[in-house]
């Protein structure tokens, strides 16, 4: 059997482009992102699009990793917040929560796949909410929206 | 084999839909020991939120609760564990936290408007939830979709079957840390998106399907160049799989985990590769009646992990070269594309497809060209009860495989 890693090396799937955000990312008051930024996800009731389209922004062929972007498995280890879905009921209280875990200065970005929906809660009055995007954003656009957040917080 | 997938209440009597060899159909529930012969009977007829909510203890165990909020389990939904520091003894799953109230949205809207909201109902399997959901339409209204609609349903349906099969495979070989195998499965899956969205406009090929319609027809470069890209699929999937079945740390990890018996599977009213991996057929390839041969049905023996993602590979591989073989011909389809024509106001229907991870069905009623009575049965609530069902005596490591390796979703099971 041929090991694993040699197996790896033979394809380079990293793709060489530019990411555009789909929307403006605001300014994070007293943040110095500069060189990396950690994301955790939290799905509040998405329509599992979005769970799929995260999975995808961890593919190869973004390899988010390059631009310093990672996604960390605590809230306490957060600069980002993405928020996926619109939120049932049951989960406004575990988003606050979560919320409340992030260390400062932190920021919010909310994807609302559910434009067509009558479902979920509409205004959740978050603090502190850099971006939102309605509909499925796919990963270039995600990334486009992080490295945005890069730009615009490193300075 | 008869598998029972839902119970529903019509004009204060009761009902059971049954999927007979693979055909649905609607079983009126005429006296007390109807529905006592299939064993998932009380389960569905209560539809609990809650799985399994009955606490256990002894010497020592606690309740272990997993979720909503953790990276292990992205979707909103949580697990209590009892145990008492190694082995599961008990799982509750909790679905509360992704009701999102599907049936109720969609009662009271137009036949189209429910279709389309009925892709929202769990977007990775949405071609299978608005076909079941077309079809219950159609049989209401009195429509029999022409061959060029059920032939590209049928087309669809492997489509997401593909995608679906990649990501379930992916999952399992990131959580065994097989980090090469991942990249590539997840390389594969993002390109398998990439062909939705080329084939379709969309994604998770969503808003194509409607009633007795197919919108955006591709056009025949886009039809060339998707099989092309299907052929590559089918060519790297099969070097990896092939690569990864020698590698005993990975083989390992799945083997033995999350076992079920033909009876325990059988009994929860499994279908697709959940039954199929315990050496049981459904039949349900055929479900939709479409036109095209139906796919050959795969099983397994083992009934664990590995079974199911063996299962899951083989089909993957068939419904790409189905993908090919048919996509070649779909330019000689004929069929009259049309939105409007005659039909019903009033009526009902039942309508059933299959998903990647088992039968979806849909029951509607219309009056006045509103939907007035819906009801939905996913493959995701009997899925959660095997999950709850499977991790009995095991341990924790073992968690992500056997709760990935049925392909369920929290959205799907809770609608």
């Amino acid at each position: 059997m041929k090991w694993w890693p040699l197996y790896g090396l033979k394809k380079k799937w990293t793709e060489r482009r530019t990411y555009e955000s789909p929307v403006a990312v605001g300014r994070i008051p007293g943040s110095r992102f500069r060189r990396s930024l950690f994301v955790y996800v939290i799905d509040v009731g998405s329509s599992n699009a979005l769970n799929f389209e995260i999975d995808a922004l961890e593919a190869p062929q973004y390899n988010i990793h390059r631009f310093g972007i990672y996604m960390t498995d605590s809230p306490r280890h957060a600069d980002v917040l993405l928020i996926l879905g619109r939120p049932v009921k049951a989960m406004i209280s575990p988003l606050r929560e979560t919320i409340d875990q992030i260390p400062r200065p932190f920021g919010i970005i909310i994807l609302d796949d559910c434009t067509d929906n009558p479902v979920g809660l509409n205004d959740t009055e978050l603090l502190n909410v850099i971006a939102e995007v309605k509909g499925v954003p796919d990963p270039s656009q995600l990334l486009g929206m992080l490295l945005e957040c890069l730009r615009v917080n490193g300075k | 084999m008869n598998i029972l997938i839902g119970v529903l209440q019509k004009e204060e009597n009761e009902y059971l839909v049954v999927l007979k060899e693979g055909k649905a159909c609607l079983v009126a529930s005429e006296s007390e020991t109807t529905g006592k012969e299939y064993l998932n009977y009380q389960i569905l007829k209560e539809h609990n939120l809650l799985i399994k909510g009955e606490p256990v203890s002894g010497y020592g165990v606690f309740r272990f609760r997993y979720g909503p909020v953790t990276s292990g389990l992205r979707e909103a939904g949580s697990f209590s564990l009892y145990t008492y520091g190694e082995k599961i003894l008990h799982t509750t799953i909790d679905l509360n936290w992704k009701h999102r109230q599907m049936e109720q949205s969609m009662t009271g809207q137009k036949p189209d408007d429910a279709v389309k909201l009925s892709e929202k109902v769990c977007s990775n399997f949405a071609v299978s939830h608005s076909v079941a959901c077309s079809l219950a339409l159609e049989n209401a209204l009195g429509i029999r979709a022409n061959t060029l609609v059920r032939n590209w349903r049928t087309l669809l349906m492997e489509a997401e079957r593909v995608y679906n099969h990649l990501h379930v495979i992916y999952k399992l070989a990131s959580a065994a840390a097989q980090k090469v195998l991942a990249s590539h499965l997840g390389a594969l899956f993002e390109e398998s998106l990439r062909i939705n969205k080329a084939l379709s406009g969309s994604r998770y090929l969503m808003g194509i399907n409607q009633i007795n319609h197919i919108n955006n027809l591709p056009a025949l470069d886009t039809i060339r160049k998707t099989i092309k890209d299907y052929q590559g699929i089918i060519f790297q999937f099969e070097k990896l799989y092939k690569h990864s079945l020698s590698n005993p740390n990975f083989l390992d990890r799945l083997h033995h985990a999350g076992m079920l018996s033909r009876e325990q599977a059988s009994s929860l009213g499994l279908s697709r590769p959940s039954l199929r991996a315990c050496g049981l057929e459904d039949n349900l390839n055929g479900a939709t009646g479409e036109h095209l041969i139906a796919l050959p049905v795969v099983t397994q023996q083992e009934g664990d992990a590995l079974a199911r993602m063996e299962t899951r590979a083989e089909e993957l591989v068939n419904s790409c070269q189905y993908l090919i073989d048919h996509l070649k011909v779909s330019d000689i389809w004929e069929g009259y594309n049309v939105a409007d024509m005659a039909v019903k106001p009033e009526g009902e229907g039942l309508g059933i497809s299959h998903s990647p991870s088992g039968a979806v069905g849909y029951y509607v009623v219309i009056k006045n060209n509103r939907v007035s009575y819906l009801r939905m049965f996913t493959p995701s609530y009997p899925g959660m009860h095997a999950v709850s069902e499977a991790l009995k005596d095991q341990v924790f490591t073992d968690f992500p495989f056997v709760y990935d390796s049925f392909g369920v979703h929290f959205t799907d099971a809770a609608c």
